[in-house]
């Protein structure tokens, strides 16, 4: 057991973990964010998709103990209060999502491009996104959303 | 609070909300234009809530151990050790639980494994503890002794006189007699290991071959593949002090589901609850209950809800992934190449248990045989065949990606013998008005010949192309479906504001926002009037679940029902309160009632009505089930590739999809289907094949298994061809399976094209190209 202390979605979390609680299971069970999904649990479908001080990162594979000190952001905590993020926006407006299963992984994967290239080419969309699997949408309505949030930034 | 999504739409249209009442039934604001979705704002903030988000007070964590051989007798089992582990709260072996086995229709799938396994990953004994890790660890101190038997892994081996037999009680599965719609059915007939034969016939096949100008037979194999939802089969089963069984499942049909749980365990259908989820996509593999029975077990045992998640291991090695298929087709032509007769068997191979569909065969396995085409002579024999491997189950079109993949390789396989051009074979062959299907049917409205023209002109056909591009063209026919029951019920509250209650949840596809457009559409109201209510099953009305693209024509035909009664009451309402006939009263298009020198808004009148106490008024509507719509619906697919002559591998570069389509309730979710549709056929024709190995999944994570990322799409064209002429209410037919089944034709008919190499099998490797080429080298 350790105390890790973290700064989650701005705002600052003292917890006592054990040493092998993984960052999703600490986000999803004892932080009751479910916003973050657990599908592989290997770290290829992207479902569980976290930012660590803006970086994405497979929750699954994450340790919590990683994040101590660190600012982790997730699904919940990317709107702006009422004002949903403007990529959530761009989701919703463009059909982005279908079952929403993947959505956080997407949208929050999405939020680090734009975060480091705020005008990226659609190459660039599909080659980010790559490590973010959606088995309803064909990925078409995703670039699109992302493409579009770029756009109106 | 986020924003809701009406007030987005507002931001495009700041009228208020009678002016956009107004607007609506003028210019049809509801059906026909992109709403979005009404689940919406929940799935991109994270809040929709899926099954493995259900939180309960003292939940437990089940977990499964899993057969290592693909068939054994179990010897004995010893769970002292892991019952005496701490925070174990309940073991289960199959001599706990009572011997009713479960099936959607055949009845052959033991809650645990009673005496004997059947394939690589059955459940043999389950554990509930505190928590997962507790529960793993316990699996490990189980130890089971096994006496392994002979296995059979293949449909055609399994098939032989002396293959071992897997179900020796096999006829005890299949309570009463099973039917078909279609043909001649024999369920477990004398053919070792065979669940169904299905022998279909239009036409006299025989005589038409006998006599033909010329004959082609090939035969082709089609892999088993994952239905690739991201959410993994989970469920949450408590049960209440009064006994009252509370279920949380990702399952696309609820309503069934509960039905079968309660057979299952025999508790009456009113003493169990499915609870509303949201559901991490489906494409037909959540349609059994999966591990929700052993989740009952435990439950019951250990006195505390338990939940269960499958991990994607076991999604890979133990889920029901769609059944691999060996067809064989042999058709004649005459002179002009015009289609005289098919006759075509089809082996799908169903795993070790029948149970995880709910028909004695696979519909698309002969529903759909060439029906793009005129064939006036047809038999069809379909078997469904048992073996020791992973169980399979529906996946999108259940039937029809494996048979489609055969008759349109088929097709571009005989054009190219008589040396003439794929499309003119099929424009040629199309089937048109007045022509019966290949199974002998009256449809209407048949559109193949001018889906193809579209196609073909978006795609520039008959352009010159550089060496090593390939283009390929591939077909489909498949109309909604129209079976099973749907009800629902529609609420106008005391503010003007109606509710749909129903059954069915949405799967993903969007279905929840086309129910709320065809419910605006008949009141003329926009969709942010209302409200979509997905009941439990104990407060919804029966909804045999999405399948078979049947949804937004049943429920649709539902909703008008009781849009209807709805309408009636409240002319009625209305006039009571204008102090005239019913029959005076006429319905405005922004939703008023008007009579002779009076009028009332919906509104106005609702809380008069609640005053008197005759609000909130409720009206029940169901559909009334047929078989399929004559209304069929039609598809063009046309793929362009490159083909690297050095490596073998092949590049997707082009994708026109060409779409006979009916009134498009929801441009963007209509889109989807499509996109999503091709994405999943791309898997299937490229990349995607569950890989046995001594009759074990060895493509057993995400990894080994791949489905298409970003990376794997090609450029899209999609064509409608808007012609309405549908027989759901607002002229809709159906889109959910008219993208995914045919294009990996049209892919292995390009690579054809561009290098002369035909694939049989799919998926298409860089290797099986390459031995072509130096296949074809060596004869040079």
């Amino acid at each position: 057991m350790r105390t890790i202390k973290l700064t989650l979605n701005g705002t600052s979390v003292s917890r006592e973990i054990e040493d092998n609680r993984l960052l999703v299971e600490f986000l999803r069970e004892d932080m009751k964010l479910t916003g973050t999904k657990e599908s592989c649990g290997v770290g290829v479908c992207g479902a569980c998709t976290v930012l660590l001080d803006g970086t994405p990162i497979s929750a699954c594979l994450a340790l919590a103990v990683h994040a101590d000190g660190r600012a982790v952001t997730t699904i919940e905590g990317i709107a702006d209060g009422d004002r949903l993020h403007p990529l959530q926006e761009s989701f919703l407006r463009h059909g982005g999502f279908q079952c929403g299963i993947c959505t956080p992984g997407q949208i929050l994967a999405a939020k680090a491009l734009l975060d480091a290239n705020p005008h990226p080419t659609r190459a660039e969309i599909q080659h980010w996104m790559m490590g973010n699997l959606c088995r309803c949408t064909g990925y078409y309505k995703i670039i699109e959303s992302i493409a579009a949030a770029a756009g109106a930034e | 609070m986020v924003k809701a999504p009406d007030t987005l739409e507002r931001a495009d249209n700041s009228q208020g909300v009678r002016c956009r009442m107004v607007a609506a039934s003028l210019s049809g604001k509801a059906v026909g234009q992109p709403v979005m979705r009404v689940d919406g704002i929940a799935k991109v903030t994270g809040r929709a809530l899926y099954a493995g988000d259900v939180d309960l007070p003292d939940l437990l964590s089940g977990r499964c151990l899993r057969s290592p051989h693909p068939s054994a007798r179990i010897v004995s089992i010893n769970v002292g050790k892991a019952k005496a582990l701490p925070g174990v709260r309940s073991v289960l072996t199959g001599a706990d639980v009572p011997d009713t086995c479960y099936g959607r229709m055949c009845k052959d799938i033991p809650v645990l494994a009673k005496g004997v396994v059947r394939f690589v990953g059955e459940k043999v004994a389950a554990v509930a503890a505190d928590t997962v890790e507790i529960a793993e660890a316990a699996l490990e101190l189980i130890d089971v002794e096994y006496a392994e038997l002979p296995a059979v892994f293949s449909a055609e081996e399994a098939m032989r006189p002396t293959a071992p037999i897997i179900h020796p009680e096999a006829v005890e599965f299949v309570p009463g007699a099973a039917a078909s719609i279609h043909g001649e059915l024999s369920m477990y007939p004398p053919i070792p290991n065979v669940i169904s034969r299905l022998r279909v016939r239009h036409g006299d096949a025989a005589s038409a071959l006998a006599s033909a100008h010329k004959i082609f037979e090939h035969s082709f194999a089609v892999p088993s593949v994952h239905q690739g939802y991201i959410e993994p089969h989970t469920c949450l089963v408590a049960i209440g002090r009064d006994g009252l069984v509370d279920v949380w499942v990702a399952n696309k049909g609820p309503h069934i589901a509960r039905t079968h749980m309660a057979a299952a365990i025999g508790v009456q259908e009113n003493r169990i609850r499915f609870n509303p989820v949201a559901i991490g996509g489906d494409f037909g593999g959540k349609g059994s209950l999966m591990d929700t029975l052993v989740c009952y077990y435990l439950a019951r045992a250990a006195g505390r809800p338990v939940r269960m998640v499958m991990n994607s291991f076991e999604e890979l090695t133990a889920g029901n992934p769609r059944h691999s298929a060996s067809i064989t087709l042999r058709t004649a032509v005459d002179p002009d190449a015009r289609l005289l007769a098919i006759d075509a068997r089809v082996i799908f191979n169903a795993g070790a248990y029948g149970g995880f569909v709910p028909v004695p065969t696979l519909h698309g396995g002969y529903g759909e045989l060439a029906g793009a085409y005129r064939v006036p002579n047809c038999a069809i024999e379909v078997l469904r065949v048992y073996t020791n491997t992973v169980p399979c189950g529906h996946m999108r079109a259940p039937g029809a990606p494996q048979v489609t993949f055969a008759v349109e390789s088929h097709i571009d396989m005989i054009a190219h013998a008589l040396g003439l051009d794929p499309v003119e074979m099929r424009r040629r062959n199309a089937i048109a008005e007045g022509d019966l299907t290949p199974l002998g049917e009256k449809r209407r409205h048949l559109r193949c010949r001018e889906t193809i023209d579209a196609g073909a002109r978006a795609f520039g056909w008959d352009k010159p192309k550089s060496p090593g591009i390939g283009r390929g063209m591939s077909t489909y026919e498949h109309p909604p479906g129209n079976f099973g029951l749907s009800t629902v019920a529609l609420t106008i509250g005391i503010d003007g504001r109606i509710t749909l209650t129903l059954g069915s949840p949405d799967t993903g596809t969007g279905f929840h926002t086309i129910a709320a457009q065809l419910v605006a559409e008949h009141f003329a109201v926009s969709v942010d009037e209302v409200e979509i209510a997905q009941g439990d099953t104990l407060s919804s009305g029966f909804e045999a679940g999405a399948s078979g693209q049947r949804l937004t024509t049943t429920i649709g035909q539902a909703i008008a029902a009781a849009a209807d009664r709805m309408k009636q009451d409240l002319a009625a309402l209305a006039a009571e309160r204008l102090n005239c006939a019913p029959s005076d009263i006429g319905i405005g298009a922004d939703g008023s009632f008007s009579a002779p020198g009076a009028m009332i808004d919906r509104r106005t009148l609702m809380g008069w009505a609640a005053e008197r106490g005759k609000a909130p008024l409720t009206c029940q509507g169901e559909n009334t089930p047929g078989r399929h719509s004559d209304r069929t619906s039609f598809v063009a697919h046309f793929a362009e590739v490159a083909v690297d002559r050095e490596t073998g591998q092949v590049r997707l570069r082009r994708i026109v999809t060409a779409h006979d389509v009916g009134t498009v309730v929801n441009p963007i979710t209509h889109q989807g289907q499509i996109e999503g549709g091709l994405i999943q056929a791309v898997g299937q024709a490229m990349s995607e094949q569950i890989v046995l190995k001594d009759g074990a999944v060895i493509t057993a994570h995400l990894g080994d298994y791949k489905l298409p990322t970003a990376m794997d799409i090609a450029e899209l064209e999609t064509i409608l061809l808007p012609g309405g002429g549908g027989t759901a209410p607002f002229s809709t037919t159906a889109i959910g399976e008219m993208s995914n089944v045919a294009l990996p034709a049209a892919i292995t008919n390009a690579v054809f094209d561009a290098v002369g190499v035909r694939l049989v099998e799919l998926p298409i490797s860089a290797e099986k190209v390459l031995e072509g080429l130096r296949a074809q080298a060596s004869a040079a």
